[in-house]
């Protein structure tokens, strides 16, 4: 494991500081399920208070489909713990060699704890449905 | 009956022969349901991605969603949240409210702000760390207003050649807004800068699940205490003469005119001034662009290893046609007005320049009011097509500076910095 300065050491423990005091100061991360194209319509009427708080309640999550193969699972759970899986639909067919590289990213830079065995069965999934090739939906 | 790939069933349906071969599958009812489908031209529903070529139109693809005080916008993703301002709300100067895109980074964003409990926090390198609620800034500093462009850095990112990951933004993620707050550079005057003091960093209300010290678990963005720009940065509460929409950074965001969005830090909860630089993530290896004359490179430069990077700064000009749209048809010889915006993070748009013959010739177009240097700035041009057929037109901008929109996409790895001379073709039909 790298070891960290002392300056990131400091800087470490300002932003902790910084964040416990944020945590009083907002909720955030809050999310809820729906479906496309299944707008309530009007919108349902929030009931507001006259105190200091200021609330749109939960952000819609639309879960995508995913095509059914081995690794699927490995993607949509580890994927989901940082972002929603529909990150990976967003992305234009990438190469393997680019997949690998994001695969990557997420481990190294963004600290996921994916066993490297699995990230071989998500990259292979990723190349068998997500590649210039092979992507159909 | 047999399950046939939604995809390839649409497919099926706009041929005869496809149609005959469901009628098989299906019976006489479904069939006579498709021919009539058929019959009206078969629904081309957008596709769920584009690629490997560049992105054919001009958002992004994806679903339209209504987000809580925003207007449908389009999908990008949901978590977190990333939505692309469709292309008809920049037929105005200012976007509204809730028409403006939206972009995080962190999964853990604000759905609730207590301002009660909120406060802008200045700390570091300052003789005096302050705390300031909401009317505590209000009432402290003077209040200034003036219209900015706020452009993601990775707007038009899906028409690069050969594409990049990231957001797959088409043109949408942008916006003009008249922000108003205090300035920024009071507010760090009334704490007091000490000497040593090389970077001001801003940290908003979003958080993400990673460890800290990773840039999953904090998005912080720094200027150089140097920089003139933060003379002229705002910490905003108002956008377009109303409080900001939470997903645009209820109850403060930093406004850095001419520069990328990257900066401008929704839901501000802390200012920084640091003794060294930045070196977290968003800061040392991502929103970084090539040290190159447009930030451009190559694919083989980036694997050599041989690209040196700076952080991400001032937007280069652009300009856009906003209508006629793509899919419309004008008769020849008849009178139409062509209508669009332009913009440049290094000062005014002096000149905006249309071309009716694919960028052969060039007029000049009218421009509309001048409402500040970092705004957008309408245009339009009376266009006559003379003759029936095809023709491309084109939109070229140029700065008071001189720099002008070149012909050539750029290439980086970020997918950052798109100004190419926008084109669109329109058909010209007989008038009588």
């Amino acid at each position: 494991m790298k070891r960290f300065s002392g300056q990131s050491w400091a800087t470490a423990a300002l932003i902790f500081s910084a964040a416990t005091l944020l945590l009083a100061q907002s909720e955030r991360g809050d999310y809820t399920q729906r479906n496309l194209g299944a707008l309530a319509q009007p919108a349902a009427r929030r009931a507001q208070t006259d105190d200091a708080k200021y609330s749109i309640g939960s952000y819609p999550l639309y879960w995508p489909e995913f095509p059914e193969g081995e690794g699927k699972s490995l993607v949509t759970s580890y994927c989901n713990a940082c972002h929603s899986p529909r990150y990976i639909l967003m992305q234009p067919p990438l190469s393997r060699e680019q997949w690998a590289a994001e695969v990557t990213k997420m481990v190294k830079t963004y600290g996921s704890e994916i066993p490297e065995a699995d990230q071989t069965v998500i990259l292979n999934y990723l190349t068998a449905h997500y590649t210039p090739e092979t992507r159909k939906m | 009956m047999p399950t046939i790939p939604r995809r390839r069933l649409l497919k099926a349906l706009s041929s005869g022969a496809g149609a005959f071969a469901l009628a098989r599958l299906a019976g006489p009812l479904r069939l006579a349901r498709a021919a009539s489908q058929t019959a009206k031209g078969a629904v081309e529903h957008v596709p769920a991605f584009t690629g490997p070529g560049a992105n054919p139109y001009w958002s992004a693809v994806g679903s339209v969603v209504t987000y809580p005080q925003k207007y449908p916008l389009i999908l990008l993703t949901d978590r977190p949240v990333q939505l692309e301002t469709p292309r008809h709300f920049f037929l105005s100067p200012f976007t509204p409210n809730g028409a403006f895109y939206v972009r995080w980074h962190l999964e853990g964003i604000p759905s609730t702000v207590d301002l009660a409990e909120w406060r802008l926090e200045v700390s570091g390198n300052v003789r005096t760390p302050l705390k300031f609620s909401l009317p505590e800034l209000l009432s402290r500093f003077h209040h200034t207003s003036f219209a900015a462009v706020n452009q993601c850095s990775g707007n038009s990112r899906s028409y690069f050649q050969p594409r990049v990951p990231g957001g797959q933004w088409g043109n949408g993620a942008m916006g003009n807004a008249q922000w108003t707050g205090v300035r920024l550079a009071e507010v760090l005057q009334a704490a007091g800068v000490k000497p040593g003091s090389v970077q001001v960093q801003f940290q908003g209300l979003d958080q993400g699940p990673g460890a800290e010290g990773l840039g999953s678990h904090s998005f912080l963005k720094s200027l150089d205490l140097s920089n003139p720009v933060l003379d002229e940065c705002l910490l905003a509460w108002e956008m377009n003469g109303e409080p900001l929409p939470l997903l645009n950074g209820f109850p403060l965001r930093v406004v850095v005119p001419g520069y990328f969005a990257t900066y401008w830090v929704k839901s501000l909860a802390s200012i920084r001034v640091l003794e060294k630089p930045d070196e977290n993530f968003w800061m040392k290896a991502a929103y970084r662009i090539p040290d190159t004359p447009r930030g451009t490179t190559s694919p083989e430069a980036v694997k050599a290893g041989s690209v040196k990077t700076v952080p991400i700064g001032r937007m280069p000009v652009r300009s856009f046609i906003i209508t006629p749209e793509p899919d419309e048809k004008v008769p020849a010889g008849l009178p139409n007005t062509l209508q669009g915006i332009a913009f440049s993070g290094y000062g005014r748009v002096s000149k905006v320049e249309v071309s009716s013959d694919d960028g052969r010739s060039w007029a000049a177009a009218r421009l509309g009011e001048d409402l500040g240097a970092y705004s957008f700035r309408t245009w339009e041009f009376a266009w006559t097509p003379g003759r029936r057929g095809m023709h491309t037109l084109a939109v070229r901008a140029t700065d008071e500076k001189g720099n002008v929109q070149p012909e050539d996409g750029v290439w980086n790895p970020g997918g950052y910095l798109w100004n190419r001379i926008e084109r669109q073709k329109i058909t010209v039909g007989a008038a009588q």
